[in-house]
């Protein structure tokens, strides 16, 4: 890209506040930052090349590792847009299934994200907390799917375990535990004065440059962007889903959004085991040809799997569009510039909860 | 054994400086990494610090198959680490490349082509405690009697 | 010390991110709105985009046919004028707006209005490949 300055301050790929590789140059005069680059590369493994022309046993686990973060939900979207091509029903026992995974899978990416937010900005008894609380959760992901990255749970036409009546009364008690904890955590986020300093009014992004960079997830909801496809979504409209929104748009709102969302996402289980239907949990079906673009709330917003298969289930064409493509976009070039410090650079970035691994696949 | 090498045998086995490198993973070990810093795990009763600044470190945690813009740098980064220094391969990735070794790829694992690996952590993704004991027991063997064995 | 830690050429990169199935359907498609060659119109935004930037071209060539330039100006419509400077960002919005203001002023004239159009698109096609 041309250059505007001469002062030209990298950030990274090793940087002890980032968690994966990515480059930032910032161009800025003085501290104000005025313009950036954002280098990839570090995490391009080609990932939609490798799955072009696999049967689709293949490409569900691979379609997992295309982010360990929000495994569960790549999985459940690429499962779903196989079903929608070959149509095949699910139980109704197994549709509630996949939202209590894909719901405390949401909960511990959204802490998780929190959690780099506070270490970066250096709170670090908060980050902590927030660290421990997120074991719980995987504790709880562990106990239904038995892993706890990548669980690979989810198959077409159903799931692979069912949740038993003892599991389903320790994993409640596991999360009123846990809202228990979020809950303080909450608190102590938002009446933080120190915190305030460093996150209120800075990385301000409007509505505007969030519609045109067509950012997606909690970084849009923050600044006021109507944008969850958990209101389209059939097993969450019989649960009674509503979206939470903030209109700040800076620093403080998104992490906010992000809180707000856990305890939506245990009430959310809650309601979820509460009605859980009986049956079985797996039906039967065949992978047919077909081409679709399917779309599922991931925890950092709308991801959309476009595939093309063939008759014998093989998948000919894939493209695979995650939330950070364009969260990560808007945020290095209209979050970050005009930041008054170079310091505030880290903690904006990560406030946008960046996934490199998503964004290059 | 002299007494001062002793003495650095007793501080070191204290004090391990851990660093991590992601160079292509699906951040699914990236983040069984993070999970090691949970006051559940806490690392920190053993020494072991993440700074994640080769600088300082002593061991370098390499997660992910290599892709094309670390063929160059990880060596790089590698040299920046003061002697002793021991890097561990977490996860399948930097083995054999795990599912990323396919046709059509990006990727050109393993990472032993670029950096000497001591030890290896197998899984997709290994436990946080499989990583906490590989650190711990691969760091004496390093940094034991590291003077009188390299004078 | 001499040279830059860390630079690399990052040409190759940027072209694996362009030819992926949907990146390449934009870049024909803003190919094809401009009347320029794909490998032109490729070679012009490796030089000038960032990484991130391409990775969203798709998107943001979807939002901008969606929310850019509504129908109150005919003349912005047809050029693209926010489409090519805010959505994606090819044209400088200074340069943009002079080429917007005397297409305007051409199409008032007696020179029939599909001409001064073509003129404009002509001239905001040099503007890219300067």
């Amino acid at each position: 890209m041309k250059k505007t300055v001469d002062v030209s301050i990298p950030l990274g790929p090793v940087h002890p506040c980032w968690k994966e590789p990515v480059r930032i140059k910032c161009e800025t005069a003085g501290e104000r930052v005025l313009r950036t680059e954002v280098e990839l590369g570090y995490m391009k493994k080609g990932i939609e090349r490798i799955m072009r022309g696999r049967p689709w046993q293949e490409v569900m686990f691979l379609a997992e590792r295309v982010c360990g973060i929000c495994s569960v939900i790549h999985n459940m979207v690429f499962i779903e847009a196989m079903e929608e091509i070959s149509e095949i029903a699910v139980p109704p026992r197994a549709a509630y299934l996949r939202v209590i995974v894909n719901e405390l899978d949401r909960m511990a990416s959204h802490i998780l994200a929190n959690f780099s937010y506070c270490y970066t900005i250096e709170h670090e008894t908060l980050a902590m907390y927030l660290l421990n609380t997120r074991e719980t959760v995987l504790d709880n992901l562990e106990r239904l799917t038995g892993s706890r990255i990548n669980t690979a749970y989810m198959i077409p036409g159903g799931v692979r375990f069912d949740l038993l009546p003892e599991d389903a009364a320790a994993m409640l008690a596991d999360l009123s535990k846990v809202e228990d904890e979020m809950r303080r955590y909450t608190g102590m986020f938002e009446t933080g004065p120190l915190i305030a300093l460093r996150s209120k009014g800075i990385g301000v992004m409007d509505r505007e440059e969030a519609i045109r960079a067509h950012t997606v997830g909690p970084t849009a909801r923050a600044s006021g962007v109507v944008c969850d496809l958990r209101l389209r979504h059939p097993t969450y409209r019989e649960l009674g889903f509503t979206q939470v929104t903030r209109t700040e748009g800076d620093n403080f709102a998104r992490i906010m959004v992000r809180f707000q969302e856990v305890f939506q996402s245990i009430d959310l289980i809650r309601k979820c085991i509460e009605t859980l239907p009986d049956g079985p949990i797996r039906g039967g079906g065949l992978c047919r040809a077909g081409e679709t673009s399917y779309a599922g709330e991931a925890p950092r917003g709308e991801l959309t799997y476009s595939i093309k298969t063939d008759e014998y289930g093989r998948v000919v064409d894939i493209a695979i569009r995650t939330p950070s493509i364009m969260n990560i976009e808007a945020c290095a070039h209209s979050m970050i510039r005009d930041v008054t410090s170079i310091a505030d650079v880290t903690s904006t970035f990560i406030s946008s909860d960046p996934c490199i691994a998503c964004n290059e696949r | 054994m002299s007494i001062l090498q002793e003495i650095k045998n007793a501080v070191r086995s204290r004090s391990i400086h851990v660093a991590y490198v992601d160079v292509g993973s699906c951040n699914g070990c990236d983040i069984e990494v993070l999970a090691c810093l949970a006051p559940r795990y806490d690392i920190e009763q053993y020494g072991i610090y993440v700074h994640n600044n080769p600088r300082e470190a002593d061991v370098l945690l390499v997660i992910g198959s290599v892709t094309p813009q670390w063929v160059d740098k990880l060596r790089d980064i590698w040299e920046k680490i003061p002697e002793p220094k021991a890097a561990v391969a977490i996860g399948n990735c930097p083995i054999s490349g795990c599912v990323y070794a396919r046709r059509g790829t990006l990727t050109t694992p393993p990472v032993e082509n670029y950096i000497p690996i001591a030890a290896q952590v197998p899984g997709c993704p290994p436990r946080p405690t499989e990583i906490l004991s590989a650190i711990l027991s691969v760091a004496p063997l390093i940094y034991k009697d590291y003077e009188e064995k390299h004078r | 010390m001499t040279g830059y830690l860390y630079e690399k050429d990052l040409r190759q990169m940027k072209y694996n991110i362009l030819t992926s199935t949907k990146h390449d359907e934009a870049v024909r498609a803003i190919a094809r709105r401009l009347g320029m060659s794909n490998a032109k119109l490729r070679m012009v935004m490796i030089r000038r985009f960032d990484m991130s930037l391409l990775e969203n071209l798709e998107s943001r060539w979807q939002m901008g046919q969606q929310h850019a330039d509504d129908d109150s100006d005919p003349v912005a419509k047809d050029l693209g004028c926010e489409l090519f400077t805010r959505f994606v960002p090819l044209v400088d919005p200074r340069v943009m707006q002079t080429i917007c203001n005397e297409t305007r002023a051409m199409t008032g004239n007696e020179s029939s209005r599909d001409e001064a159009i073509a003129r404009g698109k002509a001239r905001i096609r040099e503007a890219i490949l300067s």
